[in-house]
């Protein structure tokens, strides 16, 4: 049987984050997850707290923030965590391809659905968009390719729009990993480029779908500005996210390289508890069960698409260490009248509430197992959909529980 | 197959699947072709419509390669492509199927064969004619190379060598069919590196996993050809575990008797698998016995087989290669070699067989090594067709890193390697 430092449960943003912190600080890791974690499905930019005004400095807006919402999951981090953690972060993805933010306060991209969002960090192949303006933009969509309708997009923003064909012949009907493939080739995207010149009527902004390439994403942009002479930038759209796959990557490809051990398709049934303290998992593959040691765990299984929490007919429940779970009243209560409510759902403060240390506690504050924590946000008492915090909690919760799992 | 073996039907499934699209983004196949729909589609979507009653109409589930990359990134844990081998499988069922595809899953048949005329098969096999013919009639692609045959099989090399003196814990050892005619080194090394741990190989009786038939999606004959290997092999396993150096027959062995096929047995047979480097691994991290590794200056590429990935053990072959000092060994950043098996052979898929490895022969041009090293057959004929490198099975490279008292270095004879071509 496999021996561990720690064991972090999950493969999204904060599982990866918690795994590569602990190999940084020297710890044997395994991490293990269920499917792909969620940065297929999000992935995109880095929010920390969309919510504060763009024109608010960051540091403020958080602060005053963590002071008003003493329960949230930045407040167990801070903002000196937070800070730290984002720069751990920026230390993966060095130039070319680096994430930065484009001010002192959020910064407004353009979304697939033509609107306007608040986000922190944003990578390369995005930073254009928080500087166009809609007259001197053109958004080009691709002809047959469903995911990103151009149309749709230009329209609600107030920019000029094109569809264009794309320059080989059969390949209509493709997908985004497709397409941001064929973008790794010089060739392609030559040809891309010139037909858009072609299109432009003196645009000094050109949107596209976040299909740049997946391998090198900041050439594909290189040579599509170099030919178009203006600046090009990624629209997110929908899953799966090209830029959410590029983050993955990276995360897998360091983590491979400093020696964790990594599992992924098949899901963590259940744990060996003892005395307090978690000994092991097992992780089912049918018809075998394998188990594995480790002196500490970080549970960042994420909370409904994840797996992380699991809504049964009246309540709701952790699947893997059946920990408490904070519960967002009766069923007839969790959820609003309409879908797009502007205040989330009741049943998204459900999650798992912990201690200073990200411990999960108990009602009455106690700590369930000693070497147990939780990140990410499957955490309870944040709304990482409304607030646009699902980076900036994945991040910087996941960097402190393996912080402080590994301080013993 | 009487009736309360069929497998289970998998009809309450598809509605597990919550259209999240993380599988297209891991398919290589749709990733390469909008001919095949993608796993979301071709899976869990497409299954909503399949009934039993009426007539398949999937024309592109045959452009599935079985690869069950889908099946690894899945956050919801849909068997994806296992809906898309039964679908393949009832479609081909009432299609019927090719002369062709009826030849090339026997080749655990006519191996023993083609391997004790090899003299005469091989130079046959590279005759510009010959495989003119087999393009025009059979349709397996004529630049495609086909693998040469050796002589004398593993199987008879172990039979007739001279076994190491001494005891030791005993291991068993799956070689699979290509090991044992095309590939005979890898079957010697592995044996090797298991005695060089201080173990004792026997060699049981075995066929072939019948993993070739489920890529033609005949769940009745992979079933038959797993049972006589449950029988063979679980008289061993009452005693012994077994390692495999294939990590397809070994993801067929461990998870697909057992789950897919219902096979009586599999899952005690599948407590006792191993993939050899697993096996490895754990003697060294447990302080059992081990070898000591001298050292090899080389810059090797590591690729990890889908099947492998399937397995869902970690990257064992990686580790232990990076016990043996001096080697400077990275994992190859690509996701499919798109071989795809016997896929790659065929006419009608050659195309995207090339174009999926183009991705891996680029990440293989970027890292510039000296030599490749891979767990599975297919990849070692896809890599070395698309790169012309060397490449070898992980226990080739360990073995000859084996610290051997008095001897000199047994360098692995990759130019012997006679791939036709």
């Amino acid at each position: 049987m496999k021996r561990f430092d720690l064991i972090v449960i999950g493969t999204g943003l904060a599982g990866l984050t918690a795994a590569r912190t602990a190999i940084g600080m020297g710890a044997k890791v395994l991490i293990v997850g269920r499917g792909m974690g969620a940065l297929t499905l999000f992935g995109n930019t880095v929010d920390l707290l969309g919510e504060i005004p763009p024109d608010t400095e960051m540091e403020e807006g958080i602060s005053r923030w963590i002071a008003s919402h003493p329960e949230h999951p930045y407040a167990r981090t801070g903002w000196e965590g937070i800070e730290s953690a984002i720069a751990a972060f920026q230390e993966l993805f060095p130039p070319p391809y680096n994430f930065a933010a484009a001010g002192r306060g959020n910064s407004l991209l353009p979304t697939g659905a033509g609107t306007m969002r608040p986000t922190w960090l944003i990578p390369v192949t995005m930073a254009a968009g928080a500087a166009m303006t809609p007259a001197e933009t053109l958004i080009v969509g691709f002809r047959g390719f469903k995911d990103f309708q151009g149309d749709t997009v230009s329209l609600h923003m107030k920019c000029r729009g094109v569809t264009l064909p794309l320059p080989r012949y059969g390949l209509e009907g493709l997908t985004a990993p497709a397409l941001a493939r064929l973008m790794d080739e010089t060739s392609f995207r030559e040809r891309l480029g010139e037909a858009i010149r072609q299109q432009m009527a003196g645009e000094r902004f050109i949107g596209l779908p976040a299909v740049l390439g997946l391998r090198d994403p900041a050439a594909v942009l290189k040579t599509l500005e170099t030919i178009t002479g203006a600046r090009v930038f990624e629209i997110p759209m929908l899953p799966p996210s090209i830029p959410g796959t590029r983050i993955f990557h990276r995360f897998r490809e360091e983590l491979i390289a400093k020696g964790a051990t990594f599992r992924m398709g098949h899901p963590v049934s259940g744990a060996v508890v003892k005395d307090g303290r978690c000994e092991g998992i097992r992780i089912d593959n049918p018809p075998l069960v394998a188990e594995y040691r480790a002196d500490r765990f970080i549970l960042a299984t994420g909370r409904f698409l994840g797996g992380g929490l699991w809504a049964e007919m009246e309540r709701i429940i952790e699947p893997v260490f059946d920990i408490p779970v904070f519960q967002p009243g009766e069923r007839g209560q969790w959820f609003g009248e309409r879908f797009f409510e502007p205040e989330a759902h009741p049943i998204h403060r459900a999650g798992v509430v912990t201690d200073a240390d990200l411990r999960p506690v108990d009602t009455l504050g106690r700590v369930v197992l000693a070497n147990l924590r939780a990140a990410g946000s499957i955490l309870a008492h944040h709304q990482a959909i409304e607030e646009k915090s699902r980076e900036g909690i994945d991040i910087a919760t996941g960097f402190l529980a393996a912080k402080k799992a590994l301080a013993l | 197959m009487t009736k309360e073996e069929k497998p289970v039907p998998l009809t309450k499934l598809p509605d597990v699947c919550v259209r999240c699209a993380t599988c297209m983004a891991a398919c290589p196949v749709s990733r390469v072709t909008p001919r095949f729909p993608g796993p979301k589609q071709a899976g869990p979507g497409a299954q909503r419509f399949r009934s039993a009653a009426e007539a398949s109409v999937d024309d592109w589930i045959d452009l599935c390669t079985g690869c069950r990359l889908c099946d690894t990134v899945c956050p919801a844990g849909v068997p994806i492509s296992e809906m898309n081998m039964m679908a393949k499988a009832k479609y081909l069922d009432e299609r019927g199927r090719t002369f062709r595809d009826w030849l090339l899953v026997r080749s655990d048949l006519f191996g023993e064969m083609a391997a004790r005329y090899s003299k005469i098969v091989n130079p046959l096999l590279k005759k510009k004619v010959v495989r003119w013919l087999l393009d025009a009639l059979l349709r397996i692609d004529r630049r495609r190379a086909l693998p040469a045959y050796e002589h004398p099989t593993f199987r008879r090399w172990f039979r007739t060598r001279q076994a190491p003196k001494g005891g030791g814990p005993e291991v068993a050892y799956f070689y699979g069919c290509f090991t044992n005619t095309n590939e005979t080194d890898v079957g010697k090394a592995a044996v090797e590196i298991l005695e060089a741990h201080g173990l004792k190989v026997v060699v049981p009786p075995q066929r072939c996993c019948g993993i070739p038939r489920l890529g033609v999606g005949d769940l009745r004959r992979a079933r038959e050809m797993g049972r006589r290997n449950v029988d063979f092999l679980l008289r061993t396993v009452r005693g012994l575990d077994i390692v495999f150096s294939s990590t397809s027959c070994g993801l067929m062995l461990r998870h697909e008797y057992g789950p897919l096929l219902h096979l009586p047995g599999a899952e005690e047979l599948a407590r006792r698998l191993f993939d050899i480097c697993e096996y490895l691994l754990g003697l060294h991290e447990e302080g059992k016995p081990a070898a000591t590794f001298q050292p090899i200056p080389l810059k090797a590429a590591y690729f990890a087989p889908c099947h492998l990935r399937s397995l869902d053990i970690g990257l064992p072959a990686l580790e232990l290669l990076r016990r043996v000092p001096g080697l400077d060994v990275s994992l190859v950043e690509a996701e499919c070699c798109g071989l795809g098996g016997l896929y790659g052979f065929k006419k009608e898929k050659f195309a995207i067989a090339e174009e999926i490895g183009k991705d891996l022969t680029e990440a293989i041009a970027r890292m510039k090594p000296d030599i490749i090293l891979t767990d599975c057959e297919g990849c070692r004929m896809q890599i070395r067709h698309l790169t012309g490198l060397k490449v070898l099975h992980p226990v080739q490279l360990l073995r000859d890193a084996l610290e051997r008292q008095g001897e000199e270095i047994h360098r692995v004879p990759v130019e012997s390697f006679n791939y036709l071509g």
